[in-house]
């Protein structure tokens, strides 16, 4: 469901996002996850695309279709940390209403600090579900004594 | 602001399925106990402020160069153990 900024037709044009990363992009309506509420802090910034990088980086960018100067660089958490669990989903299961697991996509948001990416940090505590079957999302808070906020992904340079 | 007194073991209801009641009183700390269905979002005020202000944070970052990023991320990649 992600998509690919240089192959997208018109057929089904939802908008066409000014992009501050990409130029221009078109969107499917189909393509479009809405998180309802929106993300903490972006409450009424409901639509987003998933931009992948490219095929041999774990990144991805979470475009606002709202906002065009609003993205989000995210990562699957299995790359920050493997054994990262999200403890008792049943609640956000029904809610998005999650069928099969395998639908469930589950990302948390990057910080990179300007200039200085090898701070760069996760978000542990806020991971993104999404539900790829209905394309409905929803930022979950997890209280873990080892799910911080500011999960360091690289080591300090030396 | 609504302000409303309870006694300890009294309640209050926010709508019709959520309850919230005082447990106990000691000194300066109350033990609130909290019903309400899996769907609603219980959290304690400094936790979801965290995650809304690194929301932010992460929002404000200008000018992200994720090839930059993930060259960082292949050197990573190839010193994890059993790679």
């Amino acid at each position: 469901m992600s998509l690919d900024p240089e192959k997208t037709s018109t057929e089904g044009v939802a908008a066409t996002i000014a992009t501050k990363n990409f130029g221009d992009i078109v969107v499917r309506e189909d393509q479009i996850i809405t998180f309802s509420p929106g993300l903490l802090g972006f409450g009424e910034l409901r639509r987003y695309v998933l931009i992948e990088h490219g095929q041999e980086s774990p990144f991805l960018w979470l475009q606002c279709v709202d906002k065009p100067e609003l993205a989000f660089v995210v990562i699957d958490p299995a790359f920050v940390l493997p054994d990262y669990q999200l403890g008792q989903i049943n609640g956000i299961r029904k809610e998005l209403e999650v069928e099969d697991l395998k639908d469930l996509r589950v990302l948390v948001i990057l910080t990179i600090p300007t200039g200085s990416p090898q701070e760069m940090t996760a978000n542990l505590m806020g991971p993104l579900l999404i539900n790829l079957a209905n394309r409905r999302g929803k930022q979950l808070i997890i209280e873990h004594p080892q799910y911080s906020h500011k999960h360091r992904i690289l080591p300090a340079q030396t | 602001m609504l302000i409303l007194t309870r006694k300890i073991g009294e309640g209050i209801f926010l709508g019709d399925d959520i309850r919230i009641s005082v447990l106990e009183i000691r000194g300066k700390q109350i033990r609130i106990g909290i019903e309400a269905p899996t769907n609603i979002v219980v959290l304690r005020e400094e936790i979801y402020q965290r995650v809304q202000e690194e929301n932010l944070r992460a929002a404000g970052v200008r000018d992200v160069d994720l090839k930059e990023i993930a060259k960082l991320w292949q050197p990573k990649k190839e010193n994890e153990p059993g790679s």
